[in-house]
C-alpha cells in the first residue's frame, strides 16, 4: 500500500473530523496508524528513503488530526497516547520536514492537559524538551504563564484564563482545570485548617452553591455539621499505645544478642 | 544526516492501540529498542505483561522476550529468566549479548538447583521441561564450540551424567577431560552418593578409552572401594609387558601414598587369589603368599624388609632369603634377556613366564605393604637429614632447669625434627638432662622414640626393647607405656605384625600408665582395621572404668574403627554418659568422632546427639565429629553449624573446638579457610582466638599462605599466653617447608621468644614446639593432608586431630608425626631401586636450598655431616657458598663439563660422578655472572627433597635422557622410571645398596655401651651405638 493511498485515506479521516463523525474517524485512524508502521522513513526507524520527507509529513498530520480528535471527543487516555505518538515528529524528526503550523497549538494543549492531571513533573520535563524556537509560541507560553499562576496559587488569575483560551478545542481542558483547582485548594485546606464553615470553603472551592459544597465535603470524607466542615473526622481515635510487649520481646532480644557476641 | 530517536513513548504508545496488528508491531519495534530504552519501558512493562499473560494474544512470547528484558536491566534476575524461558524458542542462545549470557547463567543455576533438590528429595517437582531445554541447547553449544570443561562442570553440577558421557565422547582429547573431570569431581560434588555414581561413570569411560588410563582408574576405583577391581587390574599389567608391570609399580606407589591400609591389604588379598597357584618353592619364599589367610602383610614386609635395610639381627634371615629371592629379583629387571641360567627353577618350561610373573607379584605386595616405600622414605629422610642440632642445644640452654613443661617440649621438639630419620644423636649426648623428664614426661620422652624411627618396622621392637615391659622386673611403668606407645607410632598403620605383641602387652598389663600406652600403640598400629578381637579387648579395658586406661582406650577404639561409622558407636556413646571420669569422656567423645571419619551425612544423626548432649565433653567431641565426617568438603551445613557453636556454646572448650575444627572442613580449600575465621580470630574469646589460629595451621598446613600469615601474625602478639601459643604453632604449620625466604623472619622470632626468660611458660613451650615442627623430618617433611593424588590421607589428618588434644594431654602431641610426609622425589626403576639420574628445577637454587645451619661459636652441627652420598640438596649448598667465594673458578669447571656433555648445553650429569653434577651445577652458576648473580635452573640428584612450592618447577629431562617418567606430571613422591636403554648397567644411588642403608644403622644390638656415642657424628658409623636407656638413671 502507497504513500498515496495512505493519503487518501487521511482525506477521508479529515473529513470525518470536520464531519463531526467521531466513530468513522476513529476506525479510519487506526486503519491510517496500519499504514504508517509499514512506512519505513518514520520514527523510530527513521530511515532515509526518497518518500521519506513525504511520509513523514503525512504521518505528522495524521496523527496531528488524531490528537484533535481525541481531544474533541474529550478522550485523555487517547489524547495521550496519540499525543506520544506524535511526539517524535515534533523533537527527533524535526530537522526533517518543514515545521508543522499545529504544532504551538498541540504542544501547548499537551501540556494543558499535563496541568489539568496534576502531573506537574511531567509537564516540566516535556517543557524542558520543547524546542526554544517553539517555546515562543503563543500558546505554550499562555500555558506556561497559566502554570506558574497555579503554583503561586493564584487561582483566581487561574480562572480568568478561562476567558482567553488560545484555540477552541482548549475550551474542554479549561474546564477540566477548575475541577485541578478545586482539589488543590481542597488539599491545602485540609491541611490548614481543622474545620471551617461551609460558606467560607464553598468561596474558596469556587462552588456556586451550598449544595453542591455539601457534595463535594461528602466526597472527600469530610463531615458537615450544620454551617461548618470538620476535616478530620476520625482523628481523636487513633490513639496510638506503646507495644509493651514487642518492647519487652526486643529488650530479649538484645539481651541474648549480647550474650552471644563473640 | 543520521537521525536517532531520543525516546520510545512514542512506541510504547502504540501498545495501548486496541489493534492487535498495532501492538504486535510495537513489541517488535520495542523488542530491538529495549535495551536502549528499558527505563521507559519498565514503566508500561504491566501492559507487556498482559499481553504475555492474555491468552487470546497471538504472540505472546514476543511480550515475554520483551519483558525478560526488561527486567534484566532492572536486575530482576528471577522473573527475566521466567520470561525468557517463556519466550521460547525466540529466546536465542547464540547471541553473543550480555543481556543472554547472564540469563544463561541463571538459568543454568536455578536448573543445577532444582537438579539438586530433586535429587535429594524425591517429592520435589519436575525440573521444569523449558529449562531443561534451554540447558540442553547450552550443551549443544558448548560442544560445538569445542567448550568441553565447560559444559563438564555444568554437566556435574546438574548431575547429568548422560550429558558427561557424551560430552567425554564426543571430545578430541579425552585423557585431559577425564583427568578434569576426576579432578572436579573429587574436589567440588559435594554429595557423597552422587561423586560414587561419577566416579563409576569415570571409570567406566577411562575403560573405554583406547589406552586407559589405569593410575586414574585405579584412583576412582579406591574411592569407590573396590579392591577387587584393582586387583583385576594389577593382575592384568603385571602379567603384560615390561612397561605394564612398571605402570602397576606406579599404581601401587599412588595407592600406597593415599594410606588407605585396609583398602591396600584388600588389594594385596586379592591379588593373591589371582595369582596362580604356588608351584613347590624353596621354604622360605613360599612362606610369604601362602600364609597370608588372616594376616596379608605379615609375611611380606618381613622378607624384604631384610633385604632392603640389610639389619644386623637380620641378617641370616636375609642370607636364606636372598637364596629364595635372588632368582625373582633377578628376573624382573632382566625381563627381556633370558636368564634362565641364573634361575635353578625346579619347572624351567613354565617357570619363565610365572616365575617373573611372581616376582613382579611380589614386588607388588613389598610396594603395597608399605614396606618398601616405607624403608624408601627412612632411607631418603636419613641420608637427607638436616635438622639443626644446633637449634636444640640452643632451646636445651635457654630453657630453666625446673621448668618440665618447656623441657617436655624440647624433647618433643627433637622428637619431630629427626622424625622418621632415626637419628638419636640429641638424645644420647644429653642423657643427663635427659633423666630429668619423669612420670609422664618419661612416658612422652619414650614415645619420642617411636616418633624418631618412625617407619623403622623392622627393628622397630628390638630398638625399643629396653623400655618394652618384660617378664619380672619393671623398669618404670611409664617408659613401659611410653615405650609400646612409642612402638604404635613406629607402626603407625602398618602394624599387622606389632599387633599381637601389643596385644599380649596390653592384656598383661596390670598398671594403669602401662595400658594406657598399649591401648594408644594398638590404635595406632591397627589404625583402621576393624579388628573384632581388638576391639573386644580395648572394650573391656575401657569397662575397668578406669580414668588413665579408659581415656586412651577411648582414643584406641577410634583409631581402631575409624571412618567405619560403626553401631558400636552408640554403645559407647551409652557408656560416655555413664562414666564419672571426665578423661574417658574425652576419649570417648574423640573416638566417636574418628569413627565418623569421612562419613559426611552418614554422621548427622552422632553429631546431632553429641552436639546437644549436656555434657560439654561430649559437646566438644561433637564439634570434632562434624570436623572429621566432612573433611576437606567445605561443606557449608557444617561450617554453619561449627560458626553456631563457635560463637553461642557456653563452655569455651567446646568454642574452641568448634572453630578448630573449621581447619579440618576447610582443608580442601585453604585459601578459604583465613577468610572464614578472620572474625573469629579477632573474637574477645581467647579461646575463640585460639581456635582460629588452630584452624588456619589445619587448613593451610605448609602451604605458606600469604593471607594465614596475615591473620597469624597480629594473634602471635596476642595479651593472652595461649594464643600465642597455637599461633606460633599455627605458623609453624602454615610455614613448613617454604622456601627459606619466607620463613627466616618467624625463625629468628622463635629464637627470641624461646631465649627469653621473661616470657610466659605456655608461650615459650609454643615457640618450642614451633621449632620442632618447622624442621620436621631433618627439614625433610611437611604435614601434608593430602597425597598427591589429591586423596585426603587418613593418617594425617586424623595426626591433626589427635595432636590438637596436647590440650589437655601432652603426650598425644606425639601424633603429629602421623602427618608428615617426605617431601621428596624419589625414582625407581623397574627392579624398584634409585638409578642415578637427575631432574632440572627450573628456578634460583638458593631459593629451594635448605636453610644455612644456625652458627655459634661451637659452630659444629649435624648438616655438616661428612655424607658422601649426600647429593642435591648438599650440592645446591654448596654451589652457594662456591659461588659466593670464588666466581672465576668456575670457568675451569664449565671447560671441564662441556667436555663431557657436548650433546646438551644444559649438563646431563647422570653418568657422570658426583663430582661431575657438582661441576656442572657451578658451571651454570657460573656462566651468566654478568646479566644474573645466580643461575635460572639447576639439577637434582635421584632422591632428592622437593619443596611444595618447587613442584612446578621440575621437569624431566625427556626424552634425551635415558629415564623417563611412567606418569604425566610427576613431580614428586615416588616415580617409576622407564629405562630407554635397559642394556646399559644402571648405577644406583650408594644409599640404595641393600648394605648400606640406613637401616644397617640403628638396628644392631640394643646392649651396645652409650661410650660409643660419644662423637657427635655418630650418625654415618657404620655401627653406632643404639641410645642408652636413660630410664634406668635414678631421676631426680
Amino acid at each position: 500500500m502507497g504513500i498515496a493511498e495512505a493519503g487518501k485515506d487521511s482525506g477521508q479521516f479529515k473529513a470525518a473530523i470536520s464531519r463531526k463523525d467521531y466513530t468513522s474517524a476513529k476506525r479510519l485512524l487506526s486503519k491510517l496508524k496500519l499504514h504508517l508502521t509499514e512506512m519505513s522513513g518514520l520514527p523510530p526507524m527513521l530511515e532515509q528513503t526518497s518518500t521519506a520527507s513525504e511520509e513523514l509529513q503525512l504521518a505528522r498530520d495524521v496523527l496531528e488530526h488524531g490528537v484533535l480528535l481525541s481531544a474533541q471527543m474529550d478522550d485523555e487516555r487517547g489524547f495521550e497516547n496519540n499525543y506520544m505518538q506524535l511526539r517524535p515528529y515534533y523533537l527527533d524528526a524535526r530537522s526533517l520536514m518543514p515545521p508543522s503550523q499545529q504544532e504551538g497549538t498541540l504542544t501547548g494543549l499537551n501540556l494543558l492537559r499535563l496541568l489539568v492531571q496534576n502531573r506537574i513533573a511531567e509537564f516540566h520535563t516535556e517543557l524542558e524538551l520543547i524546542p526554544p524556537q517553539a517555546q515562543q509560541d503563543k500558546c505554550i507560553q499562555q500555558i506556561v504563564q497559566l502554570e506558574q499562576r497555579l503554583m503561586e496559587g493564584a487561582y483566581n488569575k487561574v480562572l480568568e484564563a478561562r476567558q482567553h483560551i488560545p484555540h477552541p478545542v482548549y475550551s474542554h481542558f479549561m474546564d477540566k482545570l477548575l475541577n485541578t483547582v478545586q482539589d488543590e485548594v481542597a488539599g491545602c485546606s485540609e491541611q490548614a485548617y481543622d474545620q471551617l464553615s461551609l460558606a467560607e470553603a464553598q468561596k474558596m472551592m469556587f462552588l456556586t452553591s451550598s449544595k453542591q459544597m455539601e457534595e463535594y465535603a461528602t466526597e472527600h470524607g469530610w463531615q458537615v455539621n450544620g454551617s461548618t466542615i470538620k476535616f478530620h473526622p476520625s482523628d481523636e481515635a487513633a490513639q496510638s499505645s506503646l507495644g509493651s510487649a514487642e518492647l519487652i520481646s526486643h529488650s530479649m532480644i538484645y539481651a541474648r544478642e549480647l550474650e552471644r557476641i563473640v | 544526516m543520521a537521525v536517532a530517536i531520543s525516546s520510545a513513548t512514542g512506541v510504547l504508545s502504540l501498545l495501548n492501540e486496541e489493534d492487535d496488528a498495532l501492538r504486535l508491531y510495537a513489541l517488535q519495534v520495542l523488542n530491538k529498542l529495549v535495551h536502549e530504552f528499558w527505563f521507559q519501558v519498565a514503566s508500561s512493562i504491566a501492559s507487556v505483561e498482559a499481553f504475555y499473560e492474555d491468552e487470546e494474544f497471538g504472540h505472546r512470547d514476543l511480550a515475554a522476550l520483551v519483558a525478560s528484558k526488561v527486567f534484566y536491566h532492572l536486575g530482576e534476575l528471577d522473573d527475566a529468566l521466567s520470561y525468557a524461558l517463556g519466550a521460547g524458542a525466540l529466546f536465542d542462545l547464540s547471541e553473543r549479548s550480555e543481556y543472554v549470557e547472564t540469563i544463561l547463567a541463571r538459568c543454568i543455576d536455578s536448573y543445577i538447583e532444582q537438579r539438586q533438590k530433586a535429587a535429594e528429595d524425591k517429592s520435589s517437582p519436575e525440573v521444569d521441561p523449558r529449562l531443561t531445554a534451554i540447558v540442553e541447547r547450552m550443551f549443544d553449544r558448548c560442544t560445538q564450540d569445542a567448550q568441553y570443561e565447560q559444559a563438564i562442570g555444568i554437566a556435574l553440577e546438574s548431575r547429568r551424567l548422560d550429558r558427561l558421557e557424551q560430552i567425554v565422547t564426543a571430545a578430541p582429547d579425552q585423557v585431559h577431560l577425564l583427568a578434569y573431570s576426576l579432578d572436579i569431581c573429587n574436589r567440588l560434588v559435594v554429595s557423597r552418593d552422587f561423586r560414587q555414581e561419577v566416579l563409576r561413570l569415570l571409570i567406566r569411560l577411562y575403560e573405554a578409552a583406547s589406552i586407559p588410563d589405569w593410575v586414574n582408574i585405579c584412583q576412582c576405583l579406591m574411592f569407590l572401594d573396590d579392591p577387587q577391581k584393582v586387583a583385576h587390574i594389577l593382575d592384568r599389567l603385571l602379567k603384560g609387558s615390561q612397561d605394564d608391570c612398571l605402570l602397576a609399580y606406579q599404581i601401587c606407589f599412588d595407592l600406597f601414598e593415599n594410606e588407605m591400609q585396609s583398602f591396600v591389604l584388600q588389594v594385596a588379598e586379592k591379588l593373591d587369589s589371582l595369582a596362580p597357584p604356588p608351584p613347590p618353592q624353596p621354604a622360605a619364599a613360599a612362606a610369604a603368599p601362602a600364609a597370608n589367610g588372616d594376616a596379608p602383610a605379615v609375611p611380606t614386609p618381613s622378607a624384604p624388609a631384610a633385604t632392603d635395610n640389610g639389619a644386623a639381627d637380620g641378617a641370616s634371615a636375609m642370607e636364606t632369603d636372598d637364596a629364595g629371592k635372588a632368582p625373582e629379583a633377578g628376573s624382573a629387571p632382566a625381563a627381556t634377556e633370558p636368564t634362565a641360567a641364573a634361575a635353578p627353577a625346579p619347572a624351567p618350561e613354565e617357570s619363565e613366564e610365572v616365575k617373573s610373573h611372581r616376582a613382579r607379584l611380589a614386588d607388588v605386595k613389598r610396594i603395597l605393604a608399605g614396606s618398601l616405600p616405607i624403608a624408601l622414605h627412612l632411607e631418603f629422610l636419613y641420608s637427607h637429614n638436616h635438622a639443626d642440632l644446633q637449634i636444640l642445644k640452643n632451646m636445651k640452654g635457654a630453657i630453666e632447669a625446673r621448668n618440665s613443661v618447656c623441657h617436655a617440649a624440647v624433647i618433643f621438639a627433637n622428637a619431630i625434627m629427626h622424625s622418621g630419620t632415626t637419628i638419636d644423636t640429641f638424645l644420647r649426648e644429653n642423657l643427663d638432662w635427659l633423666s630429668r623428664a619423669t612420670n609422664w614426661s618419661k612416658f612422652s620422652a619414650t614415645a619420642g622414640l617411636g616418633v624418631i624411627h618412625r617407619g623403622h618396622l623392622s627393628s622397630g621392637r628390638s630398638l625399643l626393647a629396653p623400655y618394652l615391659p618384660t617378664q619380672g622386673a619393671s623398669a618404670s611403668p611409664f617408659s613401659e607405656g611410653g615405650a609400646l606407645y612409642a612402638l604404635g607410632l613406629i607402626h603407625a598403620n602398618h602394624g599387622q605384625d606389632i599387633r599381637s605383641f601389643l596385644l599380649d602387652c596390653l592384656r598383661s598389663a596390670s598398671h594403669e600408665v602401662v595400658q594406657h600406652g598399649a591401648c594408644l600403640g594398638l590404635g595406632l598400629a591397627a589404625l583402621g582395621s576393624n579388628d573384632e578381637e581388638l576391639f573386644e579387648d580395648l572394650k573391656s579395658v575401657l569397662y575397668t572404668d578406669s580414668a588413665i586406661a579408659g581415656e586412651a582406650a577411648g582414643y584406641a577404639l577410634g583409631l581402631l574403627c575409624v571412618g567405619s561409622a560403626t553401631d558400636k558407636a552408640t554403645e559407647l556413646l551409652a557408656y560416655a554418659h555413664d562414666t564419672q571420669h571426665e578423661k574417658i569422656i574425652r576419649g570417648l567423645a574423640m573416638g566417636l568422632a574418628m569413627i565418623m571419619y569421612g562419613r559426611e551425612e552418614g554422621a548427622e544423626t552422632l553429631i546431632e546427639q553429641m552436639s546437644r548432649d549436656q555434657d560439654p565433653i561430649l559437646r566438644y567431641g561433637g564439634m570434632y565429629t562434624i570436623g572429621l565426617a566432612y573433611r576437606g568438603t567445605s561443606n557449608n551445613g557444617a561450617i554453619q553449624k561449627l560458626l553456631h557453636f563457635a560463637v553461642s556454646d557456653v563452655s569455651d572448650n567446646v568454642r574452641r573446638a568448634a572453630v578448630t575444627c573449621l581447619g579440618f572442613v576447610l582443608m580442601n580449600n585453604p585459601a578459604q579457610c583465613p577468610r572464614i575465621v578472620a572474625l573469629l580470630a579477632e573474637s574477645y574469646n581467647p579461646h575463640v582466638r585460639y581456635g582460629a589460629a588452630l584452624a588456619v595451621g589445619l587448613a593451610c598446613s605448609a602451604s605458606g599462605l600469604p593471607a594465614a600469615q596475615r591473620l597469624l601474625e597480629p594473634l602471635m602478639k596476642d595479651a593472652v599466653d595461649f594464643v600465642r601459643q597455637g599461633a606460633l604453632i599455627a605458623s609453624a604449620l602454615v610455614l613448613m617447608q617454604q622456601p627459606e625466604s619466607k620463613v627466616a623472619g618467624f625463625r629468628k622470632q622463635i629464637e627470641k621468644l624461646v631465649a627469653d626468660k621473661h616470657e610466659e611458660v605456655m608461650c615459650r613451650m609454643g615457640a618450642i614446639l614451633a621449632a620442632g615442627i618447622l624442621d620436621a623430618g631433618g627439614r625433610n617433611v611437611a604435614a601434608a593432608l593430602r597425597s598427591p593424588a589429591g586423596h585426603f590421607r587418613r593418617t594425617a589428618v586424623l595426626g591433626l586431630a589427635m595432636f590438637a588434644q596436647y590440650w589437655f594431654w601432652y603426650p598425644l602431641s606425639y601424633f603429629f608425626s602421623l602427618a608428615l610426609r617426605p617431601t621428596a622425589l624419589i625414582g625407581l626403576d623397574s627392579t624398584l631401586r634409585t638409578p642415578q639420574f637427575e631432574v632440572t628445577c627450573q628456578a634460583r637454587p638458593s631459593l629451594f636450598a635448605y636453610p644455612p645451619p644456625v652458627t655459634t661459636e661451637s659452630g659444629k652441627d649435624v648438616a655438616k655431616i661428612p655424607q658422601a652420598v649426600l647429593s642435591t640438596t648438599a650440592r645446591a649448598k654448596d654451589k652457594a657458598k662456591r659461588k659466593a667465594a670464588e666466581k672465576e673458578a668456575t670457568e675451569g669447571d664449565k671447560m671441564d663439563t662441556g667436555d663431557k656433555t657436548p650433546a646438551s648445553g644444559e649438563a646431563e650429569a647422570m653418568e657422570t660422578d658426583e663430582k661431575a653434577g657438582e661441576g656442572a651445577a657451578s658451571a651454570e652458576a657460573g656462566a651468566k655472572p654478568a646479566a644474573a648473580p645466580e643461575a635460572s635452573s639447576f639439577q637434582m640428584a635421584n632422591p632428592s627433597r622437593v619443596l611444595p612450592d618447587q613442584e612446578k618447577f621440575i621437569r624431566f629431562k625427556t626424552p634425551a635422557a635415558r629415564f623417563a617418567p611412567m606418569k604425566r606430571h610427576a613431580a614428586a613422591g615416588f616415580v617409576v622410571l622407564k629405562d630407554s636403554q635397559p642394556d646399559k648397567p644402571v648405577e644406583y644411588t650408594s644409599t640404595a645398596g641393600p648394605a648400606s642403608g640406613p637401616g644397617s644403622q640403628p638396628a644392631p644390638t640394643p646392649a651396645a655401651p652409650p661410650a660409643a656415642a660419644q662423637n657427635g657424628n655418630t650418625a654415618e658409623d657404620d655401627e653406632p651405638p643404639p641410645p642408652e636407656p636413660f630410664e634406668y638413671v635414678p631421676s631426680s
